[in-house]
């Protein structure tokens, strides 16, 4: 079965800096997959590489079988990859139901019934359906990225990229997000592509890890092989984040999900 | 073709002039100040009341009107400016404010009709056939001698070094600790005095009406937009750059064909490279 | 969507009153002033359009203005067209405007948009002047037939198209399009994320917006029978983005509402001429400070929510 996302050789360079380098990884449909590495290491750049926002110098990224080169990214959405940011940019002015309701008047699904049904809908899968007509300039850091979810599920994707979802969460926040999460990729039948650097969620929630740094695709494994890689466990150190207790010590197959 | 050299270069230093003190005050305190052109309208009739009015020597007048103006600009800022820092729409406004002010002011003191301001220097050259008035040499050395002084000042005095630092780059300047309100008034200065002296050089052969300092801010304006907000070797490039070109249409084809060339440069910049030349990022 | 019934009650009572007002107070005179002003409704109900959705700020409105104008001149001066051609073709030759200017802007930001949107009129100005052979010049194109010979009715004429294209463009701003325009507003890449294609809508609603500022340019050269540079002129522009700060942001039906009575104001204000941009001026210094929703919309608002 072909995967449903298919990198090779990715690269971009930004004026002498090689931010991501001969990049190359798969994604089966299906599945839920981390990226992982230390601030500046590349991930959020390859995430812009992906999703159009950002052209990339050379490499082929093909998605269900059809390139996205040279895509601008709203183009790419409607193909079925959809992005959160890493920074929540909420449509400001706008109510909770209003910014999920644009994303429904996307063309992938505009047909698929009142965007404001739609919207609500969504929100309440997520959680925030009781905050529908409040403005986005109330909520919190934990629902703006409910938001981000419900408005990238708007478009109906098949390949799911969350850049750093958990960032800026506090303790109380984050399971229930990551519990979202994991719902969504069981019920929607989801692929998806994460970003973090909270280790403790992150790696109880992906099958597979693929660890970045300087912008190089550095190993990529199951949480439990990857913790133990030398060559990820050097690119952490001094990191505070790094704090997975159970992962690192027996056991090869923690198990995820 | 000497004719252009020397009319293109007279234009283009009373140009620089104008457009080094209007991204200087960009560059260091993120000011646009529309007042700027009212500096040199304001520098102009000042030496005509000195001389005129008054009855001091040229040279005199001239002095005591770029302290004048720089005054003027020095407390335009301290008065109005920096209690309305907070939002630069704020400030944009009070500057338009002020610029009308002035010329309501030099309206009804001095009416519509222009002034005439003696020459400091009477006689006219000739030179290589051409005929060129010793003022509008005069304003252009005056011009040169004013902006090496300030070159002068900005690479070997501490405070000049400050301020080019400022202006340069004002997040760094951050880590050299905030500029100090009394930055932001020398600078005002410095800006305001430079248009002024502008405004003095010109005044003999130049049309001195209450309304003489719109085009020249539009011209700054344009020239700092093409050159890059807040830079001074572009401030000077984009002034020689548009001063030979309008000099140089104005004699070859029209005078109104060269009144487009400023419009024409800001929207080529803006579109293809909206930083200007020698801008870092979008300065906004 | 549409429009709500207490709306619609409202948009019948105005145009009863704007219908009214000429009966009212007589002379052809008052008739000039009161079309002018609804030109200038025109003209701020379709800045807003776009500008007031989206948050671009268009700095170079008059140079649909001009176009439209203009195309009714040379219609009816150069080719002897009856005037009432200039209807259609002003609106198209202000969009072809919108699209010379519009597409390699659109990658713009906000000051720098709006900076490039007024060198364009700006540079249309001089060329207008340039071209005198072909345009006139500084002293234009004179001679224009007017659409209606009375001025009473003509006055009706223009009322029934500002009227129609208010409710148009309410219509669409309350509509897929308003949320979307709203949303470029919000943050462009969060849309781009959304998988709406920004640009177009962008240079749609540009376009939109330039039909609308053409059509009430000719609307106008069929007023004042001349047209000149001046209407290409930044004042313009600028005084019709107070004009809209005035009405309400956004709300396309205040902007109409501060056109027509910062006309009528300065009209009567007339004596004071050298200073109607300083007036314009203090006002726009007024209204941003102290009542940056602006006077006219938010004053309906309160209004409807007791009557709703």
């Amino acid at each position: 079965m072909m995967a449903l996302l298919e990198v090779y050789g990715l690269n971009k360079r930004f004026r002498g800096l090689h931010a991501v380098k001969d990049v190359s990884f798969t994604l089966q449909t299906g599945s839920i997959t981390g990226v992982l590495g230390p601030n500046g290491a590349g991930k959020t750049t390859m995430f812009n590489l992906l999703t159009g926002f950002v052209p990339f110098d050379t490499g082929t990224v093909n998605f269900d079988g059809q390139s996205l080169a040279r895509l601008p990214p709203h183009k790419i959405v409607n193909r079925g990859l959809a992005r959160t940011f890493q920074l929540a940019r909420p449509f400001v002015g706008m109510t909770v139901l209003e910014n999920v309701e644009v994303a429904c008047l996307a063309p992938r699904v505009r047909g698929e019934g009142k965007a404001g049904m739609r919207a609500q809908a969504l929100l309440d899968q997520v959680g925030l359906g009781e905050k529908s007509r409040h403005f986005v300039d109330v909520l919190s850091y934990g629902d703006l990225r409910r938001l981000e979810i419900a408005r990238a599920l708007a478009t109906r994707p098949k390949l799911l990229l969350l850049d750093e979802p958990f960032a800026g969460l506090g303790a109380g926040e984050i399971q229930p997000l990551a519990d979202l999460i994991r719902a969504l990729h069981r019920s929607e039948g989801l692929t998806i592509l994460i970003i973090e650097h909270k280790l403790r969620e992150f790696m109880q929630l992906v099958q597979e890890v693929i660890a970045m740094d300087f912008g190089e695709v550095v190993a990529i494994g199951t949480p439990a092989v990857i913790v133990r890689n030398p060559r990820v466990v050097e690119a952490y150190i001094g990191k505070v984040e790094f704090d997975a207790p159970g992962l690192a010590t027996t056991g090869d197959d923690v198990g995820t999900a | 073709m000497v004719q252009i050299l020397v009319y293109g270069a007279v234009i283009s230093a009373i140009y620089a002039m104008l457009a080094v003190g209007f991204t200087l005050i960009f560059g260091v305190a993120r000011i646009l100040n529309l007042a700027h052109g009212s500096f040199y309208a304001l520098g102009a009739y000042a030496v005509y009341t000195f001389t005129a009015v008054v009855h001091l020597p040229l040279w005199l007048a001239s002095v005591l009107a770029v302290l004048f103006v720089a005054a003027f600009g020095m407390v335009m800022e301290r008065v109005l400016v920096r209690p309305l820092r907070r939002s630069s729409l704020a400030v944009l406004l009070i500057t338009l404010a002020v610029a009308l002010m002035v010329e309501q002011m030099l309206l009804l003191v001095f009416g519509s009709e222009a002034r005439n301001v003696p020459s400091m220097v009477n006689a006219t050259y000739h030179f290589a056939g051409v005929d060129i008035s010793s003022q509008r040499l005069l304003a252009l050395g005056g011009a040169i001698l004013i902006l090496t002084s300030l070159w002068l000042f900005m690479q070997h005095t501490r405070l000049g070094s400050a301020i080019l630092a400022i202006s340069q780059d004002a997040e760094a300047a951050q880590y050299m600790g905030i500029p100090s309100d009394r930055i932001y008034s020398i600078v005002m200065g410095l800006s305001a005095g430079m248009a002024a002296a502008a405004g003095v050089l010109v005044a003999p052969f130049q049309t001195v009406i209450p309304g003489m300092g719109l085009l020249p801010l539009f011209k700054a304006f344009a020239i700092v937009v093409v050159g890059g907000l807040g830079s001074i070797p572009g401030s000077i490039v984009g002034a020689l750059l548009l001063g030979y070109t309008e000099t140089i249409i104005a004699f070859k084809i029209s005078i109104e064909w060269s009144q487009i060339v400023s419009v024409a440069a800001v929207l080529i910049t803006l579109i293809l490279r909206p930083a200007g030349l020698f801008g870092k990022r979008a300065a906004f | 969507m549409g429009i709500h019934k207490v709306d619609r009650l409202a948009v019948l009572l105005a145009s009863a009153a704007l219908a009214t007002a000429p009966l009212l107070f007589g002379s052809t005179y008052t008739i000039g002033v009161l079309t002018v002003a609804l030109c200038f409704g025109m003209w701020a109900a379709s800045w807003d359009f776009m500008s007031g959705l989206t948050g671009r700020e268009n700095f170079g409105h008059s140079l649909f203005i001009g176009a439209g104008a203009y195309t009714a001149g040379f219609l009816n001066v150069e080719f002897g067209l009856s005037p009432w051609w200039s209807l259609p073709a002003a609106p198209v030759c202000a969009v072809l405007f919108s699209l010379v200017l519009g597409l390699p802007t659109l990658r713009l930001k906000g000051p720098y948009f709006a900076l490039a949107m007024l060198s364009g009129a700006a540079v249309m100005q001089n060329l207008t002047i340039i071209f005198s052979s072909y345009t006139g010049g500084q002293d234009g194109l004179n001679g224009i037939d007017p659409i209606l010979d009375s001025p009473l009715a003509y006055y009706y004429l223009v009322l029934i198209f500002l009227v129609a294209t208010t409710i148009i463009l309410k219509v669409i701003a309350n509509s897929m399009w308003g949320t979307l325009l709203r949303a470029i507003r919000g943050d462009e890449a969060s849309c781009q994320a959304s998988g709406i294609n920004v640009n177009f809508y962008k240079i749609a609603s540009l376009m939109i917006s330039a039909a609308f500022a053409g059509l009430g340019g000719a609307l106008y050269a069929h007023y004042q029978l001349q047209v000149g540079p001046d209407l290409f002129a930044v004042v313009l522009s600028i005084n019709i983005i107070i004009m809209v700060y005035v009405g309400g942001l956004g709300s396309i039906y205040g902007p109409v509402g501060g056109a027509i009575l910062l006309s009528v104001l300065t009209e009567s204000l007339r004596a004071f001429s050298e200073y109607r941009l300083w007036v314009y001026t203090l006002v726009l210094i007024f209204i941003l400070f102290f009542m940056p929703q602006g006077l006219i919309a938010p004053l309906w608002r309160r209004i409807r929510s007791y009557v709703a």
